[in-house]
């Protein structure tokens, strides 16, 4: 883990919302193209990524979600070790994919913050200031969506019913912790 | 404000995406035979007409892919969107 000052250090709570920042929590970014790379990475994960948009998939300690035809976030579904910036999963996909010229691992574990919430108001505060519609998504049990809540850009992981993770940038996370906030006093 | 139908994510709205001008403009095979008004020519003049166009637009904040709408500029009406190096429709 890099030593970074971490920006959001309370758990909010509003009637009907509840947010907190989980981490650490491992995020790495795949990209390829070829056949060969989706079942490297479904043989050595033991977990098959989605090929249909905005959708997710599930393994016990792994969860994949797709970001574009040829992109997808990997994040684990538990909290890691803080003082360890070395991941099984990473030296894993990169020993199949990487050295084997089928497509990129990056990490970004520091790059991106994970925000749960949950409860029934997480919808109303996202149409608060989000242009997507999510009256399909909330039913939906897995989906994801990239899109923009107040201006930044964000990744929406419909975990479970009534439950959300939602990635941002390090950078951003503070202001958009703060609006979310703002915006969950006012429901 | 509109909504554009996204080849591979489905309907957002605009403010997701960027234009990326018009769409089908062949770079010449040999930029330096060209003079200054034929380079300046590819590079700067656009059609930028009232009426049926063909343009590039990416969902930079989506999956970042760019593709090919033909949108009507007077009205915003979206005819079609197809996909990078697929070929245009006849409208």
């Amino acid at each position: 883990m890099l030593n970074y000052t971490n920006v959001i250090t309370e758990e909010k709570s509003f009637s009907g919302l509840q947010m907190k920042e989980i981490r650490p929590v491992m995020k790495l970014i795949i990209r390829g193209k070829k056949r060969e790379f989706l079942s490297a990475v479904g043989k050595s994960l033991n977990l098959l990524l989605p090929n249909e948009a905005n959708t997710s998939s599930r393994s016990e300690n792994l969860t994949a979600i797709w970001l574009s035809p040829d992109e997808w976030m990997i994040y684990s579904n538990v909290t890691i070790d803080s003082k360890n910036n070395d991941y099984e999963t990473e030296n894993l996909l990169n020993k199949s994919i990487s050295k084997k010229n089928l497509g990129a691992v990056t990490d970004v574990t520091d790059q991106f913050v994970m925000i749960n919430m949950k409860g029934d108001k997480i919808f109303d505060l996202f149409e608060t200031g989000s242009p997507f519609n999510f009256n399909d998504f909330r039913n939906k049990k897995g989906s994801v969506t990239q899109t923009i809540l107040a201006k930044i850009d964000v990744i929406i992981h419909n975990q479970n019913q009534n439950e959300v993770n939602l990635f941002v940038r390090r950078s951003f996370s503070q202001h958009l912790f703060s609006w979310m906030n703002d915006s969950a006093s006012r429901l | 404000m509109f909504i554009i139908n996204c080849p591979y994510c489905g309907e957002r709205e605009q403010s997701e995406f960027k234009a990326g001008g018009e769409a089908h403009i062949i770079r010449p095979k040999q930029p330096t035979e060209l003079s200054d008004d034929q380079w300046a020519e590819y590079l700067f003049m656009r059609k930028n007409i009232k009426g049926i166009q063909f343009e590039r637009w990416v969902h930079t904040h989506g999956c970042r892919k760019w593709f090919n709408v033909v949108r009507d500029t007077s009205n915003d009406d979206i005819k079609a969107i197809y996909k990078m190096g697929e070929k245009p429709p006849i409208i």
